[in-house]
């Protein structure tokens, strides 16, 4: 049984209004999508089946966070920061690196198995700047060189 | 009272308001967008900046939003201070970033309030520099069009929309200055208050998809006071036409009534009026001919058949029409009924004689107070004003019982709610009436529904008692009243009727009417009938009965504006000005008559039905008085509404209220025992069934059945059926709906009526194989 | 100085509940149990311990004025939402003691008389996060949560509320819908969330770092914590120095050190030695620049406030010689202009604007008219705006229109960026 059926048989004994349904909105969507790697039109349905909300209201929170993905992601989710402290140290650089490596813009898939990197407000790691978050692991300082290795690596590994 | 100063004006302010709220009722007009008065202060759009100066305070003058500013005796208010103009400018300015430069061309121009508050605040020329952001749009199904680029994200529709009216299915997606009001996917918006979006935008996102199809200028409409005639709930309405057609319909502001909003088939419904198979001409044996030859066949027929003559007015007919229609058949001896089917005259007259008994039926913004209300039945689709309002009481704490024999959306809010057969809701009612009123009978053997709904209702306030009498019967009616009075003396009773004008039709009927009218038919005896504004072949129970009586009625006389089935059978077509065209009155379901205007005249010569009764009487040589003295024979001092007022009581006798003798108990035999229950949805009225708009919207026409009776009957989600009986028989698809009751089968009206019956009686159901 | 928040902290390898019990975890419990409630606040607000989230109210004094008669059921939320460009000192504290989270918020909440805890800790963090969640259920098995805890007659739940991701979560009522599931827009000032929080309930939100001194103070007492500070101020401070600095990094110093021991001799100065400090942001993203001639001025709450700035989260941003102040600013400008949640206009509308106009000034398209239009909006936007996101997000901008207005001139009157000697293209 996977966590979200659980939820599910929590859910079902609460009363339509209960406001642990809504509460659970959000903690639905991110065990799904760590299954799933994003949340595609169904997957919104399916969490509006499950906490009783409409999917209109599940759409209002899934639009509203960035960790919550409604386009595809790759196996890999590289997070670069691009936030005061890292800006200052080539945060900007890293970026064109990464569109370029990729030959893809941001958010977007170059390929079944290629990493999807995306820009991220400040993700705690100034003393590691320019970093990025590899699948929720830090990362950095990153250079050109090690970002394209990084991303090299993610993509062929099995 | 105490007061604020606005620049140097004394203002009067009632404790919990704030500045806006207080400058608003003194007309003084504070800029503002996200404030409504129907959904109070929000704090988003910051254009209401005022300069305040706190009384005996050393604080300095500060700018703060007049809508999250309390007001206090003695504040010193400047709406003219440079810095809250300043604040109101840079707001203006920076809504006007991404707002597009399509006044012109935008079909808000004119009408918007974007637009008024930017040459009042704002700016008169841009300094943004940058590209404006984009939208794409949704396609919101028939009534709304979405234009998102000129959002101002005030949130005043999702407010509206989620808050207000109670709908999911609309909402606020993204952030920052990317926020999309829209829903998940595209299609139809669900709520069936949709269309206030309308108005409640503060500029042209959200506008009438119907009125865009043939669209005119704001200022080139002409527009007059008008009561929508699509139920019994009154609401005041603003038509707008344009070059003899009428191009929208608009809300009107009544205080007690609907206030700011309309429902969707108040809104739209009005394209029956346009529709293309609208009768425009009279018609004399199939042939188009002129007003003077068809009146003149007509008076012909009527002079034929003297005292055996009928007529049949209508509960959508006004009071002038049903009015000069009574007395016409008063002066030949014929037999007058504005009603056309027996059951429901029943229904009806009892229920106003127990509304005039009771006199505590309240108004919408009474409603609202209500804390808690046993429904019976579906308010959504019989007066969805209603429903609107007990959204209102809901929000603001109400219990809500409901008992129901198919499905009714208002049991999504309901805290208990109960599906009941037709025949079996008077059995429901009786033992709720013992268990409140603790008679004999009343014991433990009672359900735990029945309990918490008389347990709520005892403990109420304020209960409510609100019924539908187009899905009661007259014994289910008196159960209600009788529950009401079993109460405390606050206890309030609301019966949905069956018309715009059923009270008043009510008024105007003697008891017994329709059933000696409808038997004299189907002996032979009524040689003319006369019916005017009326359908009764296709009325559902009834209309069997009269599809055969026609056969022996020489004459049939229709007076309309819709091609009924009835006007499309008739001898003799007169057409009649449709509402807007007219004037007249119609008497709501409180009992308060109003009056509304001629807007337009259409280019087609089209009189009312009053004045067509009155040429008739003419031409018999035995002229009527004109409709307003025949209204005050019947309604002593009856002084008909000014259009635009809030109307008044009708003073009317009291209908005698023992009626239950009159109910003719049906022998309800069916072989395998189901119930048929009425399945009301949006576009369901004589009127609205005309409004392609809606029709659009119309839910399959299907067999309603519960999961329980589904297995029971070995009957799966779409299985094809048949429902039959000795009249009809009709095909259709089992549609498997938790919200109807158990043995019950729920289908549209047009179902109904093919197979001769109304909602409670008997009809066979077998699958086909 | 002796480290105390950060003394057992281990990134790579946090205690268990048996390692931490055996440092001396959880001690603080029954000195807290045996104290009555109200005596626990009169000591946190004694001991002057004010909020480590970037307000610096009182502690104790918002815990009194929640009051002890509030209905129940009472919440308590522990902000581990850091998003604010600059600090990281919370994931340290989330990464290196999970258990010290646990017992901060138990101890609160027994002050507090509350009965459900969130910690609601940002996504990014995802990973401590769960780390956190293990160790929870540790203390539920080891009975230190639950009902009845460790034999108290106090009931405690806590939970851990994973983000989604928005800066503006950090926002105490925007957190608050949030958790119930809701936009995460902030909410009217009145009524407030000590008394109608989540689910309408009296509700006490406060930074992680606040909470962890909680512990020490029971045991130590708040005389001991007064004194740790110096130059006035009280306790101790996790500072995060980043920005062109050699050591960048999280560091416990006495509550008023001055910035100059902070730069210079604790993050190893400035990145290279040949340059010169320009100025810097005291305490995170939202707030204003500081000058070197502020280098001495303690890094405490009314110091830093007296120099025209705000210690905030005690995050220090270095910008030395060669960061343009105006790019700097626009990348702050962008930041608050995406993270903006939509609700008002002067933000929502208001920030991207300025970040346009800053844009246009940063490449050399900028016209003297858009120094007028900054200041112009800013004074609105900071001013008239529903929440204090904007007014904090502009404060940045506001101080370089007055500290840094020669660069801004520069960049109008040469239309090209001084620091960037390639000289950039228009975008």
């Amino acid at each position: 049984m996977t966590d979200i059926d659980t939820l599910q048989k929590d859910l079902a004994n609460l009363p339509p209004d209960h406001p642990d349904r809504r509460a659970a909105a959000v903690p639905a969507m991110l065990s799904l999508q760590s299954e799933t790697g994003y949340l595609d039109d169904a997957a919104i349905e399916k969490i509006a089946e499950v906490t009783g909300l409409s999917s209109t209201e599940i759409e209002e929170l899934a639009t509203f966070y960035s960790l919550i993905y409604r386009r595809p992601t790759g196996r890999h989710i590289v997070q670069i920061c691009d936030s005061v402290c890292c800006s200052m140290r080539g945060a900007d650089q890293l970026l064109t690196a990464a569109e370029h490596y990729l030959g893809v813009s941001l958010g977007n898939l170059a390929s079944e198995n290629a990493p999807t990197v995306l820009p991220s407000i400040c993700l705690g790691l100034c003393d590691k700047a320019p970093a990025a978050l590899v699948d929720g692991e830090a990362a950095g300082p990153l250079s050109r060189t090690l970002l394209e290795a990084l991303l090299k690596r993610l993509q062929t590994e099995e | 009272m105490d007061t604020i100063l606005i620049d140097g004006r004394s203002i009067p302010f009632e404790p919990g308001e704030n500045i806006l709220q207080a400058a608003l009722k003194a007309d003084i007009q504070i800029p503002h967008f996200c404030y409504h008065a129907a959904l109070g202060s929000l704090g988003a759009c910051r254009l209401c900046a005022v300069e305040i100066k706190p009384k005996d305070s050393d604080k300095a003058a500060h700018v703060v939003m007049a809508c999250l500013e309390p007001a206090q005796t003695g504040l010193e208010v400047s709406l003219s201070a440079k810095a809250a103009q300043q604040v109101r400018r840079h707001v203006i300015e920076l809504l006007m970033v991404n707002h597009p430069h399509d006044c012109p061309i935008c079909d808000e121009g004119g009408e918007c309030h974007l637009q008024e508050m930017t040459v009042a605040c704002g700016p008169s020329y841009r300094r943004y520099r940058g590209n404006k952001r984009t939208f794409p749009n949704q396609d919101l199904g028939p009534l709304i069009h979405h234009e998102m680029n000129r959002c101002i994200t005030c949130y005043r529709c999702t407010r509206f929309y989620q808050d207000y009216a109670l709908g999911n299915d609309f909402g606020a997606m993204r952030l920052r200055n990317e926020v999309y009001f829209g829903r998940f996917q595209d299609g139809p918006l669900e709520n069936p208050f949709a269309g206030n979006l309308v108005e409640i935008c503060p500029t042209g996102v959200f506008t009438d998809a119907v009125f865009r199809q043939h669209f005119a200028r704001t200022w080139d409409l002409k527009t007059a006071p008008s009561i929508c005639p699509h139920c019994s709930v009154g609401c005041n309405t603003l038509p707008g036409a344009r070059d003899g057609t009428l191009r929208r319909v608009r809300n009107r502001k009544h205080q007690e009534l609907n206030r700011w909003f309309i429902c969707d088939r108040g809104q739209y419904g009005h394209q029956y009026s346009e529709h293309n198979t609208r009768p425009l001409s009279p018609r004399v044996s199939g042939t188009n001919t002129d007003y003077r030859s068809a009146l003149a066949a007509a008076a012909r027929e009527i002079q034929a058949a003297a005292e055996r003559t009928g007529g049949i007015g209508s509960v959508r007919e006004d009071l002038e029409g049903n009015v000069m229609l009574r007395s016409l058949l008063n002066d030949l001896k014929g037999i007058f009924t504005a009603f056309n089917d027996p059951e429901l005259e029943t229904a009806t007259l009892t229920a106003v004689s127990r509304m005039q008994e009771l006199d505590n039926t309240p108004h919408l913004a009474a409603l609202e107070q209500t804390d808690a209300a046993l429904i019976t039945g579906d308010l959504t689709f019989h007066a969805p004003m209603i429903d609107l309002a007990l959204r209102q009481a809901w929000r603001n704490g109400a219990k809500l019982a409901m008992l129901h024999s198919s499905a009714a959306q208002l049991t999504q809010f309901a805290s208990t709610a109960a599906t009941i057969a037709p025949r079996k809701m008077h059995d429901m009612l009786t033992q709720l009436y013992r268990q409140i009123s603790r008679q004999s009978g009343a014991n433990d053997a009672v359900t735990q529904t029945i309990k918490t709904i008389a347990a709520t209702l005892s403990q109420a306030r304020q209960p409510l008692m609100a019924g539908v009498v187009e899905t009661s019967t007259a014994q289910d009616i008196i159960a209600l009243a009788e529950l009401a009075k079993a109460l405390e003396s606050t206890a309030q009773l609301i019966y949905v009727l069956p018309g715009p004008n059923a009270y008043g039709a009510a008024l105007l009927s003697a008891a017994g009417e329709t059933v000696t009218l409808l038997r004299a038919a189907e002996r032979g005896e009524v040689q003319t009938l006369i019916v005017a504004g009326s359908d009764p072949l296709s009325e559902p129970r009834s209309g069997a009965r009269w599809r055969a009586a026609r056969q022996n009625i020489n004459t049939l006389i229709v007076l309309d504006c819709i091609a009924t089935a009835t006007a499309e059978a008739a001898d003799i077509l007169i057409p009649v000005a449709a509402w807007p065209e007219r004037s007249g009155t119609f008497v709501n379901y409180e009992g308060r008559a109003q009056g509304f205007s001629t807007v337009f005249h259409r280019p087609e010569y089209l009189p009312s039905t009053a004045d067509i009764i009155s040429e008739i009487s003419h031409l018999l040589g035995n002229p009527l008085r004109d409709a307003a003295s025949m209204l005050q024979d019947s309604f002593p001092g009856f002084q008909a509404p000014a259009p635009g007022t809030p109307g008044a009581h009708i003073s009317a006798q009291h209908l005698p209220i023992q009626y239950s003798e009159l109910i003719q108990t049906k022998s309800h035999s069916s072989n395998n025992g189901w119930q048929a229950a009425l399945a009301s949805w949006l576009g369901d009225d004589p009127l609205a069934g005309f409004s392609p708009a809606l029709t659009k919207l119309a839910p399959p026409n299907a067999a309603l059945i519960n999961p329980e009776s589904a297995v029971r009957a070995s009957l799966k989600n779409g299985a094809r059926v048949r429902l039959w009986n000795s009249v009809s028989s009709v095909e259709t698809s089992i549609q498997i709906n938790p919200s109807v009751a158990n043995g019950t089968v729920a289908i549209q009206r047009s179902i109904l009526a093919r197979l001769g019956i109304g909602h409670g009686d008997s009809v066979n159901l077998e699958q086909l194989v | 100085m002796e480290a105390i928040l950060t003394r057992h902290l281990d990134q790579d390898n946090p205690q268990n509940l048996a390692a931490y019990q055996a440092i001396g975890g959880y001690r603080s419990l029954s000195a807290a149990f045996d104290l009555k409630p109200e005596k626990i606040i009169e000591t946190v607000e004694a001991a002057n311990l004010r909020g480590r989230g970037g307000a610096g109210f009182s502690c104790g004094m918002k815990w009194r004025l929640r009051g002890a008669d509030a209905p129940s059921p009472r919440y308590l939320v522990c902000n581990l939402d850091e998003s604010e460009p600059g600090t990281f000192k919370d994931r340290y504290l989330l990464y290196g003691a999970p258990h010290a989270i646990i017992e901060a918020v138990i101890v609160s909440a027994f002050a507090l008389q509350a009965e459900r805890a969130f910690i609601f800790v940002r996504g990014e963090y995802a990973k401590g996060g769960h780390r956190l969640i293990q160790a929870i259920r540790e203390a539920e098995t080891a009975g230190l949560l639950g009902r009845n805890l460790g034999g108290s007659g106090f009931d405690l739940h806590i939970e851990v509320h994973l983000s989604g991701g928005r800066y503006i979560c950090g926002e105490e009522t925007a957190q608050i819908n949030a958790i119930e599931g809701k936009r995460p827009n902030p909410r009217p000032k009145i009524p407030r969330p000590s008394t109608h929080g989540l689910w309408g309930q009296p509700t006490t939100t406060n930074n992680v770092e606040t909470l962890v001194n909680v512990p020490h103070i029971l045991i130590n007492g708040a005389e001991w914590f007064r004194r740790l500070g110096i130059n006035g101020g009280c306790g101790t401070k996790l500072f995060c120095v980043s920005g062109k600095v050699k050591h960048p990094g999280v560091f416990e110093l006495p509550c008023g050190t001055p910035a100059r021991e902070l730069i210079f001799k604790h993050a190893g100065g400035l990145d290279n030695d040949e340059r010169t400090l320009l100025g810097f942001l005291p305490g995170g993203a939202s707030t204003a620049f500081l000058l070197p001639q502020h280098l001495d001025v303690p890094m405490d709450f009314d110091p830093v406030a007296e120099a025209g700035s705000r210690l905030g989260t005690g995050s220090l941003i270095i910008l030395d010689d060669t960061t343009c102040p105006i790019e700097t600013v626009l990348n702050l400008t962008r930041f608050f202009a995406r993270e903006s949640c939509g609700f008002c206009t002067p933000c929502r509308d208001g920030l991207p604007y300025l970040a346009q106009i800053l844009t246009a000034i940063a490449t050399g398209n900028g016209s003297a008219d858009d120094l007028t239009l900054l200041d112009e909006f800013c004074s609105t936007i900071a001013t008239q705006s529903f929440c204090a996101f904007a007014p904090g997000a502009v404060m940045p901008l506001v101080s370089s229109l007055k500290n840094y207005y020669e660069h801004y001139e520069q960049h109008v009157i040469t239309q090209r960026c001084p620091f960037d000697a390639s000289g950039k293209e228009a975008v």
